[in-house]
């Protein structure tokens, strides 16, 4: 049989502990390394809390990581506080004040955080690569090429490197490996007495749309499609 | 002027390696007699220490005749009649240093500059015979250029270097040993001429050995059960045996480590300038490797168009061999920083450090490889701005954005014990501060206008007030409220 025609040998992928068990298990293992993992959702649906849960578990195992920043909007002591270890998390911060000028539009921003992180799948080296798009308009994500995610989904299969796109809304399409959806899933309302400190017993929900490393379509116990998993804010943590 | 070549049966040999040792006796007196003539006929001393506490550290031949000695208090010394006192002055000394250094240049590009005693310079004299003449007219010239240059100077030459040492030392005027009769020549030389420590000379003296050859003549292993291993080293010393590698003073190397060029007419342009910087780096290069160093900062000086200057500094975080690594960071920290007229002139300086070397684990965590990262964050650099790239830093402080950017550099994989805490929420900053429009509704907000998207209040908790000063406690001049949009 022509060596073309023989079929290969699929191999499981390595993953990376998202922190959370119960997200590891609806996603069996973590997150995969060596391909595009997609976090979609509405703002405040604790996208960047699980990114950053995800980062600090990589950098914890002597891993380094990048995160670009396309809104200049992430918190370091926020980081801080999901332990991520700091100094293995090279952190790429876009140009915010230019927009002040009036002459910078959202997408140069987005142009230089998608070269920046071209730059970085292209090194090689960094274990996990979060490009935050949370703040960019629906309107202006769906207008990078899919050429661009095909480009990166090649180079971070050689460079072995997680990509995490956080968006709005899904738009790598085919070329993410895993996409996943974030919703809000339980809020405690606030007390206007102020004994519910805020953000106190936070829950988010985390739905899995698609996995290409899932295991055999006919494997009698299936994982659950969608998750629960509580947050808590560093004033609760301290009641 | 006393000259003499001491009566042996070998002569010189031809093709020996000889050192010449010139030394100024009583060096620190001669530098404060020549710096004040009027003293030569007078008795002085020279003291050293925060008074009243001075202690005498050396007097000229006069002041010693009167009974003074090196080591008495200044108190002392000013008891006796007719004795001038002086504090020692070490920049006179470190510039007569200088004087000793250029003239001993002008006889040998071999030298070693002897610490003790203070004023000796041993010279490689090995093929100086066909500009000096023999050893004997060498030295004499050297003496006699010494002498002009307003110092009394002792020179011997001698095949072992301690024993040219010791012989400029000890014996006034020019002296000359033929190899192998280093003993001979050492024989009557008081001992003082070896430097031996307080407690060994006042057991020589106990013993009666008062003279080089004396102390040769003793058995050397029954001299080292006696005083131990620093026994040894006296009696080689005293036969004119002691082995000794020169170590020649040497122009420093990191100042040889730089590269200029004139251009021919002004450059605008980078990219022909990068040709010019490559083979520069080049040249660098091979003169640190010569030493297994690599290179640890480049330094570009581009004289402009109009007299300024435009310096960058490119600082590897680890010491790099690597000449297209080198090259790239350079292209791009000028490309980043570009000079803003013609460059006229430029320079390369260059600082050499031991080569990085690291043993990778096969089993270690993924790391970016140190090469690649200077190239990948200059370009990162480059493409966002100096200060946007890097790892973060968090201050000991409560303000808000109290962090600071640091320079990315993972330390080495190693694995980390997992928190047992809980996900922590994530909060997002907004950089600038941005505008938010509220609506009040009975001084309640109600809807709140972000960006261009009305938001309505779902869930509102406060007002929370706040002080803006905290010195006064009635004044709480801020409400700050909790909504849910």
């Amino acid at each position: 049989m022509p060596a073309a025609l023989t079929l290969k040998i699929k191999q499981p992928p390595e993953l990376f502990s998202t922190g959370v068990d119960d997200m590891d298990m609806m996603l069996g293992g973590g997150i995969p390394r060596g391909s595009i993992s997609e976090i979609a959702g509405a703002l405040s649906t604790g996208k960047t809390t699980f990114a950053l849960s995800t980062i600090a578990a990589i950098t914890q195992s002597g891993a380094a990581c990048a995160w670009v920043d396309v809104n200049d909007a992430l918190s370091p002591e926020s980081a801080a506080a999901a332990n991520i270890v700091l100094k293995r998390l090279l952190w790429l911060r876009m140009s915010a004040e230019r927009r002040q000028r009036g002459t910078d539009k959202p997408w140069s921003r987005l142009e230089q955080a998608l070269r920046a992180t071209d730059l970085l799948l292209q090194a090689g080296g960094f274990a996990a690569i979060v490009l935050d798009m949370s703040d960019v308009l629906p309107q202006h994500a769906m207008r990078i090429p899919l050429s661009t995610w095909y480009r990166y989904r090649l180079a971070a299969e050689q460079a072995r490197t997680a990509l995490l796109l956080l968006t709005q809304t899904p738009c790598a399409n085919s070329c993410a490996a895993l996409a996943l959806r974030c919703e809000p899933a339980d809020v405690r309302l606030f007390s206007r007495d102020g004994e519910t400190a805020l953000f106190e017993g936070q829950r988010y929900a985390l739905v899995r749309e698609r996995n290409r490393n899932e295991g055999s379509p006919f494997q009698q116990k299936k994982p659950c499609t969608r998750a629960e998993w509580p947050a808590e804010t560093l004033w609760s943590r301290a009641r | 002027m006393y000259a003499s070549r001491v009566a042996c049966g070998n002569t010189v040999v031809e093709g020996t390696v000889m050192y010449a040792v010139i030394h100024i006796p009583n060096f620190a007196a001669q530098v404060a007699a020549k710096q004040r003539p009027e003293l030569r006929k007078s008795a002085f001393v020279l003291v050293e220490g925060e008074p009243p506490a001075e202690v005498v550290i050396t007097a000229n031949k006069a002041a010693r005749s009167s009974g003074v000695e090196a080591g008495m208090t200044g108190l002392q010394a000013a008891t006796i009649p007719g004795v001038i006192i002086m504090r020692r002055a070490p920049e006179d000394e470190a510039s007569a240093l200088k004087v000793l250094h250029t003239i001993a240049c002008m006889f040998s590009p071999r030298m070693e500059y002897v610490e003790h005693p203070p004023g000796t310079y041993a010279l490689d004299i090995d093929g100086m015979g066909r500009l000096f003449g023999d050893e004997t007219q060498l030295a004499e010239e050297l003496r006699q250029r010494m002498t002009e240059a307003g110092f009394l100077a002792n020179a011997a030459v001698a095949q072992n270097f301690d024993a040219a040492v010791c012989l400029a030392q000890g014996k006034t005027g020019v002296s000359v040993v033929p190899p192998g009769c280093e003993a001979e020549a050492l024989r009557d030389l008081p001992l003082h001429v070896l430097n031996p420590s307080a407690e060994h000379t006042e057991m020589f003296c106990s013993w009666g050995v008062r003279t080089c050859g004396q102390l040769a003549t003793l058995s050397e292993t029954d001299l080292i059960s006696r005083i131990g291993q620093a026994g040894k080293r006296l009696h080689l010393l005293a036969r004119g045996a002691w082995p000794h590698l020169m170590f020649p003073l040497e122009p420093s190397f990191e100042e040889s480590l730089r590269e200029r060029m004139e251009l021919d007419f002004p450059v605008e342009m980078l990219e022909p300038l990068l040709f010019l910087l490559a083979r520069m780096t080049d040249t660098l290069l091979e003169r640190v490797r010569a030493r297994a160093l690599a290179i640890a900062i480049l330094r570009v000086v581009l004289h402009l168009d109009g007299g300024k200057q435009h310096e960058q500094l490119v600082r590897p975080a680890l010491p790099l061999g690597d000449k297209a690594t080198l090259l790239k960071l350079l292209q791009l920290d000028l490309e980043t920083h570009p000079p803003n007229a013609a460059i006229l002139r430029l320079e390369l300086h260059a600082h050499s450090a031991a080569p990085y070397r690291i043993q990778h684990g096969l089993f270690l965590p993924q790391a970016p490889e140190p090469g690649r990262l200077e190239v990948l964050l200059a370009r990162l650099r480059k493409l966002l701005g100096e200060e946007r790239v890097g790892s973060v830093e968090l201050k000991d402080d409560h303000r808000p954005n109290a962090f600071r950017m640091v320079a990315f550099a993972p330390p080495p994989p190693k694995k980390s014990e997992p928190s047992s805490l809980s996900v922590a929420t994530a909060l997002r900053v907004c950089r600038p501060p941005q505008t938010v429009g509220v609506t009040l509704v009975g001084n309640v907000p109600v809807r709140v206008l972000w960006e261009g998207q009305r938001y309505t209040v779902r869930e509102i908790a406060g007002p929370w007030h706040v002080s803006g000063q905290w010195w006064s406690e009635a004044n709480w001049c801020r409400e700050e409220w909790d909504v849910r949009l």
